[in-house]
Order: structure tokens, then C-alpha cells, then sequence
């Protein structure tokens, strides 16, 4: 009993003097306008409060050069102004990326007034058919985020500006110039060489990874309109046909024999150890592999007439966020110079803005690099094509 | 505290709370708290899921109740190759599967020799490796340019055979994943069987194929169906090494499945070849259970 009566004083006497370092705590916190959760949550629904701090959920996915990229804007960001927080919430490509899409959706439709996604960097296609359906993105303007001015307005018109184009990176050829002297100049040349050297080319499967996919788009849209390829309506997928007998033909010449490897670093993996003398990859990802003696000294990079078509990241900010503000601010500072100096110098990307604002001796650097790709905004269209691949080249 | 346990009879006034307090309730009451959190588990991962599919599989874009995903599973071309190929594959491994593991644990249970106990100790190690980590393994093994192809051009000059990237590959992958489980299984029950009973039945005169299939067979086949039940659930719902060295087309329904899901987005697709795969996996089940039952009785 004493022993019990013991322990009860004790803890009465600890939960009293943790109440009071608590309290003080506390006192001390608010008073310095620190980021005490009340006041935080107080100053967003005032639309960001200059003594709160805010902080924004940022849900993104993509490679791990993506990744580091992010972590070193926000560090910058937040170096920059001590208002916004950002919480990277990092999702490894192929992991589930679609889940956090799913979430603002599900929010959505269950009718919820918030969701915890205050910036989220869409996938072109599907997330952007899938906000055409649901209307989950908020519309964006240049009175929100000064800085969209810098950029090329036909871009922001492509996704009805629901989606801003951050930075971009291109489909290139990626080739093992040992083996290969003289890399193709064409689409035409590039099939005259795969058919020239059988089972030295491959593309990855284009349901797995983008640098494949452009490889089949662009096939498609090859002989076609230039702007087609902005064009949503169903009644073009009638045309792709001579596109799919132009990939049929090919298979029967490709890594043996017609065998499509998952994921953009399938294929980068089958060059790497000398399997295929050529395949489609991503700008980013193959310089990053030269860089880091992952691929070979001897590959290089070229990129073919017309251009493959190379994609766009896309930040979105979700209608449903309760920190837009903070969000745009953010997104602003994504899109000034010196952070777009960053995309280029970090993941060799392409900037979002144009490089008439870009810092001037990146601009003298990349001089007469032709940042040349077609991007691509198919919506639903896309899935469609894959499912046509899927039944009428890969199971052929 | 130690009081509790003698009151029921002292407290003669009040019969109904000494009933309450009786052992027996008690711990049927205890025995009920222990079950709940399983229960709820089993009710909110299983359960739910299941009737979410279910449900989701026989509903169109419209919300309307319909058929359509289950015909599209069945009449697809495409879909329909890769249903035949997934149940082809599981069939042909599962066989080969036990197979190999039952010569192995029987090999395991009657040799003395050093391999053996070798063997034994090494047997099981692929349990223990990543299924992701081994696809990779198999990849630098039996690719192109991989070990095996660069020690056969030693010998030959002939391109070697293609394994990865085909089903070849997906039964070699399904070998390595399911043979290590089904023999550990089937040793255990071939380690039950006491030699007693073998070394009787030799001294009455039985040959040594009679002992197999007179004594030794019999009293394992209860677990040469549990492993059999498990190895055809692994392999149908195989997924990792399928995505990475599985063909293009058609494909094992782990990966069509995802591929409806996630790339077409066509959720009701891929909730009707879960539930076709489920259905195939409660079949196996039922046959197993049923088995199980009769044992019993």
C-alpha cells in the first residue's frame, strides 16, 4: 500500500511539474509567434497570416534525381522566407504514384470540404483526364503566381491552365557510339537501322515508363498533322493504323525478336551491359547515368527529326487545399530563374519557363542545344493507345 | 485481488454475479476479447476487400449493376490468352514444384550422407531472399550476357537459349520461389513417420516401393496438399518476377491486372480478375478444407 501511495504522489507531482513546463512551453512558443499549431491553422483560413507559419503538403513522384531536386528547392525556398513550410511527401515511381490521385479523388466524390494535398505533381494523361471528369485542380492565373508570365502561354493553354509545366525533359536517343558511328538522323533512318541491325534496338514496354512510350506515340503521330498531337478527340485513333503496322513490322527486328523490357531502366540496364546498341531514353535519366559511370563512356545521346515527344512535369494544386496561398507562393518561387537554374544544373531538365529569362550564362551554355521535343497531350487517348499496343504488338 | 477466487462461494446472497464471476464465463468472455482483434482484422483486410471487388467488378462507369467486366475478362482475345497462360503456368509449376520438393524430402528423410546434410542446412535459403533481389539475380544469371551465357561460349558458339523473358523464365522463377516452402512442409511430414513402422514392414517382407505407397505416401499426402494448395496460390498471384522477366504478351493475370488498373485505369477490369483469381484460390481452398474435414471425422 505505501509503496502504491508512493507512486501515486510521484506521479501526481510529474504530471504537475510536465503541466507547468508545458504551459511554459507553450507561452514561450506562441509568444514568439513560432509555428504553434492553433495559430497556424488560424492564419490559413485568413488566407496566410503574416506571423503563422504554414505549412503545404507536397505530394510528388518520380525518379530519385526528382527527388533530390526537390529536396534542394525546398531548401532554398525555405531559406528564401521563413512563412511557408513545405513537407515533401516522396513516392518512388512505381510505387503507387497513383494512389495520392485516387485520395484527392475518393476526397472529392465523398464530398469532403479538404484534403491534406496542397501541391501535387500530376501525370500528364491520366490525372488530367481524370480532373477533366471530377474538376479536383484548381484553375491558376498570373494574379496568383506573378511568375507564370515568364512562360510560353501556349503551354499553360494546352492544360487549360490547371497545370503549370515546371520543367520538362526529352526523349532522346541514347546509343553506344562504339558501336555505332553514325547515330540516325530521322524516324525513317532510325527504322532503316533497326531493320539493318536485328535485335540491337529496344524500346521498353510503353504501359511501364515514358521513354518508351514516346517512342510509340511518336511512331503514331509520325505522319500526322503537328497538331494532332494536341488533339483529344477519339475519332484520330483511326489514323494511328499505320503507325501500329510500322511497329509490328519492327518487332520482328527488335531485342529478340520483339521482347518490350519493363520500365524505362530496362532498357537503359540492356544497354549498359552491351545487349542493344541503341534505345529511347530520358535526357535526365541517361545524363545522369553518364555522370555517374552507370552507363558506359562511350554512350551518347541524339536527338532524331521530327523529335521524339518528351513530356512535361506538372505541379497542380488541388481545389480542395486549405493552403493555397502558401502554395502559390511556393509554386512562384518553383518558376523564377534561379530556381529553374536549378532543373537544369540538378537533373539536366529542360526549364519551364523560357529561356529568354533564363540566367544568362546557362542560356550562353546551352546555346545551340536544341531543347526540341514535341510534348504530348493526349488525355484518355493515351491509355487507349497503350491498350492498342498491348493487344496488336505485344500480342501479336 | 486473491480474494476473488473464493467469494463466489462465500457470497451466497448473490448467485447472479457469482454466476458472472464463474471461471467458465470468464474466460469464454476473455477467450471472446482475444478473438475480436483478429476477427476485426480478418473482417476489415479480407472481408471488406472482398466484397469491395466483388462489388466493384459488377458495376459499370455508369454505377449501374452489370456483367460487362466478366464478359470482357472471357471474350477478350488478349485476356483470354492470358487467363489460359497463367492457369497453364501455375498447373505445369505447382506440378513440377512438388514434385521436385517431394524427391527432395524424401531424399532428405531416408539419406544419411554428408550431401544430404549439406542439403538440409542450405535448402531453404531462397525463402530468404527478396523476390525482387532473386528476379534480378536470375536476370544477371540467365540473361543474354549473363553468367551462364558467357560460360557456355566457352564451349559453343551458338546463341544461348532464351529463358528470360519468357515462360521459361516465369516457371524457372516460380521453381526457385515455391521449392524450398513445399519441401520444408513435406520433410516435416516425412520426418513424422516413425521408422518403426517402415522397419515392421520391411520385416514382414514389403518391397521398397510397397513401403512408398503403402505407408509412406499415404501418410503424407495431408501435407503434400497443404503444400499443394499454397504453392497454386503463390504462383497465381506471382507478381514481381512476372513485371520483370515475363513476356510482353501474353501475360501472367497478376501483371494484366495491374496493367487494368493502374494504367488504363479500368477499375472494374481488374476487380473481376481479382475475383476470378479468388474464386480459382477458394477452389483450391474448398479441396484442401474438404480433405482436412474428412480426415477428421
Amino acid at each position: 500500500m505505501s509503496i502504491n501511495r508512493g507512486f501515486k504522489h510521484k506521479g501526481k507531482t510529474l504530471l504537475l511539474t510536465s503541466l507547468a513546463v508545458f504551459t511554459i512551453l507553450a507561452g514561450c512558443s506562441s509568444g514568439a509567434g513560432k509555428s504553434d499549431p492553433n495559430a497556424s491553422a488560424a492564419g490559413d483560413t485568413a488566407g496566410g497570416s503574416a506571423s503563422g507559419q504554414t505549412e503545404i503538403a507536397f505530394y510528388f513522384s518520380g525518379s530519385q534525381n526528382v527527388q533530390e531536386l526537390w529536396e534542394h528547392l525546398k531548401e532554398m525556398y525555405e531559406k528564401e522566407q521563413d512563412k511557408v513550410k513545405v513537407k515533401l511527401v516522396y513516392i518512388p515511381s512505381g510505387q503507387g504514384e497513383q494512389a495520392t490521385m485516387n485520395r484527392i479523388v475518393a476526397a472529392k466524390r465523398a464530398g469532403k470540404d479538404s484534403v491534406d494535398v496542397d501541391l501535387y505533381e500530376a501525370n500528364g494523361g491520366s490525372d488530367m483526364a481524370a480532373d477533366k471528369k471530377d474538376g479536383v485542380f484548381e484553375s491558376l492565373s498570373e494574379q496568383q503566381i506573378p511568375n507564370l508570365s515568364l512562360m510560353d502561354p501556349v503551354n499553360m493553354k494546352d492544360l487549360n491552365n490547371k497545370a503549370i509545366p515546371y520543367r520538362s525533359s526529352s526523349v532522346l536517343l541514347a546509343y553506344n557510339s562504339e558501336k555505332v558511328p553514325a547515330p540516325p538522323k530521322t524516324l525513317d533512318d532510325l527504322y532503316t537501322w533497326i531493320h539493318e541491325h536485328p535485335g540491337r534496338f529496344a524500346y521498353n514496354d510503353p504501359s511501364t515508363g515514358g521513354s518508351g512510350e514516346s517512342f510509340v506515340l511518336t511512331t503514331l503521330y509520325k505522319s500526322l498533322p503537328d497538331d494532332a498531337i494536341h488533339n483529344q478527340d477519339k475519332s484520330i485513333m483511326q489514323q494511328w493504323d499505320q503507325g501500329f503496322e510500322q511497329l509490328k513490322a519492327l518487332s520482328k527486328d527488335m531485342y529478340q525478336q520483339g521482347v518490350y523490357p519493363k520500365k524505362n531502366q530496362g532498357t537503359l540496364d540492356l544497354l549498359s551491359n552491351g545487349e542493344v546498341d541503341m534505345v529511347p531514353a530520358w535526357s535526365d535519366m541517361a545524363l545522369e547515368q553518364i555522370n555517374k559511370k552507370l552507363l558506359p563512356e562511350t554512350t551518347k545521346l541524339a536527338q532524331i527529326e521530327p523529335a521524339f515527344t518528351g513530356g512535361p512535369g506538372l505541379l497542380t494544386v488541388p481545389s480542395m487545399s486549405k493552403h493555397k496561398e502558401a502554395a502559390y507562393d511556393f509554386i512562384n518561387f518553383v518558376l523564377s530563374p534561379d530556381a529553374q537554374a536549378e532543373v537544369v544544373n540538378k537533373i539536366y531538365g529542360f526549364p519551364g519557363i523560357e529561356w529568354s529569362h533564363m540566367p544568362s550564362e546557362l542560356q550562353d551554355k546551352f546555346k545551340g542545344v536544341s531543347v526540341s521535343y514535341r510534348s504530348f497531350n493526349l488525355g484518355e487517348l493515351e491509355s487507349e493507345a497503350m491498350k492498342r499496343w498491348q493487344r496488336e504488338v505485344a500480342g501479336q | 485481488m486473491s480474494g476473488q477466487g473464493l467469494s463466489p462461494s462465500l457470497e451466497t446472497r448473490k448467485p447472479l454475479k457469482s454466476a458472472w464471476n464463474s471461471r467458465g464465463v470468464k474466460h469464454s468472455a476473455l477467450g471472446l476479447l482475444m478473438v475480436i482483434p483478429s476477427f476485426l482484422l480478418l473482417l476489415f483486410m479480407i472481408v471488406v476487400p472482398i466484397a469491395t471487388s466483388v462489388q466493384e467488378s459488377l458495376t459499370g462507369n455508369d454505377g449501374q449493376f452489370t456483367w460487362d467486366h466478366y464478359k470482357y475478362l472471357f471474350t477478350d482475345p488478349a485476356m483470354k490468352a492470358n487467363i489460359m497462360y497463367t492457369l497453364n503456368l501455375t498447373v505445369v509449376s505447382s506440378v513440377i514444384v512438388l514434385f521436385i520438393a517431394y524427391l527432395l524430402a524424401v531424399f532428405l528423410r531416408f539419406s544419411t550422407g554428408k550431401l544430404a546434410k549439406w542439403i538440409e542446412k542450405l535448402y531453404y535459403i531462397p525463402m530468404f531472399i527478396p523476390s525482387v533481389i532473386a528476379t534480378y539475380g536470375m536476370i544477371n544469371m540467365y540473361g543474354n550476357h549473363g553468367w551462364l551465357a558467357r560460360i557456355m561460349l566457352h564451349f559453343t558458339d551458338a546463341p544461348f537459349m532464351k529463358i528470360l523473358y519468357d515462360y521459361k523464365g516465369l516457371l524457372l522463377a516460380n521453381l526457385w520461389f515455391n521449392i524450398p516452402f513445399a519441401a520444408m512442409l513435406l520433410s516435416s511430414a516425412l520426418s513424422g513417420i516413425p521408422n518403426a513402422v517402415i522397419e515392421s514392414a520391411k520385416d514382414i517382407g514389403a518391397g521398397k516401393i510397397q513401403i512408398f505407397f503403402r505407408i509412406i505416401f499415404p501418410l503424407s499426402f495431408k501435407s503434400m496438399l497443404v503444400a499443394a494448395t499454397f504453392v497454386v496460390m503463390g504462383v497465381i498471384g506471382s507478381f514481381t518476377a512476372p513485371f520483370l522477366i515475363g513476356p510482353n504478351a501474353p501475360q501472367v493475370l497478376g501483371v494484366a491486372m495491374q496493367q487494368q488498373f493502374s494504367v488504363y485505369f479500368e477499375t472494374g477490369i481488374a476487380s473481376a480478375c481479382a475475383v476470378f483469381m479468388f474464386a480459382i484460390c477458394s477452389l483450391v481452398g474448398y479441396f484442401y478444407i474438404r480433405n482436412m474435414m474428412k480426415d477428421e471425422r
